[in-house]
């Protein structure tokens, strides 16, 4: 007897009958998942009170907003530089701007918050990431540990270290730079943890055939094999960080957030766009050089292939 | 001197090594073979420890090394290299740093981790390459290489850790015949003149014969025959291959070596050294 007809009857038919049930299992699960999305998106839009008459009615006040933080410029002065009596004329370029070199100058702090803070974080992830990957940690609780710290390194948003981090070094770019340096330690670590488990073995192998020890391991099997994929995403992540960065100075902690939050909360009239402009200004300049060092560094990659 | 006493390896249920018992003197030249599955690679691998036995004891100069932990068992495998049948190079390295890696064992973690070596490991790595006609390759990226020339840089990286013992894992089974003809000769040479052990796992009967003092014939886990070249009968070998037989004695078909006159130039080129 073959083993086809172990079912006891027609092969095509045993087929047929084992693909029906299958295809039921499965119908059930997909209406199963399919009921429990429906439920939750139920209940989010509830929570955030997500109704259209309440968007409609809040929609002509974002119009206000903006209103209220546009700039009266005018067009006969608009170039106009400063008067006698050393100030400038209302509706001027630079009556609108007259902050425009403490404007410079927190941006740049915010760029270099965010370098440093990535350079800091990324060291961290990089130490980490050995230990967090499944494949290469010398034991579970080694990676349980490491995983666990990573994830409460990124689960906690930036502002709030920041915030924590004000009371404990004083107002100041240390505190933002503190904050996002823990930040992405979890972020890029889980990102490099991830990149070290796709890794091929066989190098970290040839290293433990020679007596290297764990570190050797992965300083010469994995690393030359993880490096350009670790470079990709600390770019990435510093792009991600330059926002960040902008926005930890609301509680205190440096960069030109601390002024957006002083405009808003003092004046809320057009110096708020004037810095807002600026922000989006800076965010667009650091994404286009990131990218072209990205392509830089991947592009030499192919190359050397 | 190694010894193995009812060496035993099991994966679950199954043994893959089953209770070997073997005793190989220095500067042998030790041919491994037999069916696929019948636990050469297991055998080897836990020679440097790999993979650790089940039970048994495997000794060298009477130390115990089935029982090595920590810094002793590093040690141990820093004297008895390794050479894999997919080679285990770092692709993304240069070859010359490949090599050094064989040194790893004696440096400390600073100039290991920032990769430090001294211009007398230098050297030494140029001039092992250089036995194996590689040495031109030294800067480039290991994964530019052919699959012949990434085992003879693997073969330098063995014999960049001065081993006592070779191991090598199916060294020609991803090579052409021209490679696998360098290869083989360069292993039977470092036999000779550095008088150091080789134990080699082989899936042809007439490289096995060609190259090695001694063969060792496994089947299930057992070792079947051991012996020279010249007691391999052909019932013999009809026993280790069990069903495979006809396949392994079909010569001319499964064989990598070259024979006759296209191989002199090779030859000539490694004894240039």
């Amino acid at each position: 007897m073959s083993v086809t007809t172990l079912g006891g009857g027609d092969p095509v038919a045993d087929f047929e009958q084992h693909r029906k049930d299958l295809r039921r299992q499965k119908l059930i699960m997909n209406l199963l998942f399919a009921g429990g999305f429906l439920l939750l998106l139920a209940f989010s839009i509830n929570v955030s009170r997500f109704f259209p008459d309440r968007l409609a009615a809040g929609l002509p006040r974002i119009f206000e907003y903006f209103g209220t933080i546009l700039p009266s410029l005018q067009w006969d002065v608009l170039f106009e530089g400063r008067n006698e009596a050393g100030r400038a004329p209302a509706g001027s370029l630079l009556y609108w701007y007259s902050d425009i070199g403490k404007y410079v100058r927190l941006l740049f702090e915010t760029v270099l918050m965010a370098l440093t803070g990535t350079i800091i974080g990324a060291a961290i992830a990089f130490l980490l990431s050995f230990p967090a990957a499944r494949n290469l940690a010398p034991n579970g609780a080694v990676y349980w540990i490491t995983r666990r710290v990573m994830e409460f390194f990124r689960g906690v948003p930036e502002i709030l270290y920041a915030l924590v981090f004000v009371f404990m070094v004083g107002i100041g770019p240390l505190a933002g730079v503190l904050a996002i340096a823990i930040h992405t330690a979890g972020a890029l670590g889980k990102m490099f943890a991830e990149v070290n488990e796709n890794a091929s073995g066989r190098p970290v192998q040839g290293i433990r055939g020679v007596g290297g020890n764990w570190f050797e391991e992965m300083r010469y099997g994995v690393m030359p094999q993880v490096m350009p994929n670790f470079i990709s995403y600390t770019l990435l992540r510093f792009e991600i960080n330059v926002r960040a960065s902008a926005v930890v100075g609301f509680v205190g902690a440096g960069g030109i957030g601390q002024e957006l939050y002083h405009v808003i909360s003092f004046y809320s009239d057009d110096r708020v766009l004037a810095v807002l402009i600026l922000v989006v200004l800076m965010v667009t300049v650091v994404d286009l050089i990131s990218e072209r060092m990205r392509t830089f560094f991947i592009g030499k990659e192919a190359f050397a292939r | 001197m190694l010894q193995f006493e009812n060496l035993t390896k099991s994966f679950g249920a199954k043994s893959a090594v089953a209770d070997v018992t073997l005793e190989i003197p220095d500067g042998q030249m030790v041919g491994v073979i037999g069916r696929s599955g019948a636990g050469k690679s297991t055998l080897l691998r836990m020679v440097n420890r790999l993979n650790d036995p089940t039970s048994g004891k495997m000794l060298h100069e009477g130390r115990d090394i089935s029982a090595l932990k920590g810094k002793d068992l590093l040690e141990w495998r820093s004297r008895c290299a390794m050479v894999f049948q997919q080679f285990n190079l770092v692709g993304r390295l240069d070859v010359i740093t490949n090599v050094m890696t064989g040194r790893l064992y004696h440096h400390n973690i600073f100039t290991s981790m920032f990769s430090i070596f001294s211009a007398a490991e230098r050297a030494f790595a140029i001039r092992a390459l250089d036995r194996l006609g590689m040495a031109p390759t030294a800067l480039q990226k290991a994964e530019t290489l052919s699959g012949g020339q990434m085992q003879r840089v693997a073969i330098a990286r063995a014999l960049m850790q001065e081993p006592k013992i070779m191991l090598a894992d199916e060294p020609i089974a991803s090579l052409d015949p021209m490679n696998a003809r360098l290869v083989m000769d360069a292993l039977r040479r470092i036999n000779q003149e550095d008088g150091i052990t080789v134990l080699c796992n082989l899936h042809t009967l007439d490289t096995a014969r060609s190259y090695c003092d001694r063969i060792i014939g496994m089947l299930d886990g057992k070792v079947v025959f051991d012996g020279t070249p010249p007691q391999l009968t052909d019932a013999k070998a009809r026993e280790i291959y069990g069903a495979e037989a006809d396949e392994a004695f079909s010569e001319g078909v499964t064989s990598t070596a070259l024979k006759g006159t296209e191989s002199k130039r090779a030859n000539l080129r490694l004894a240039a050294e």
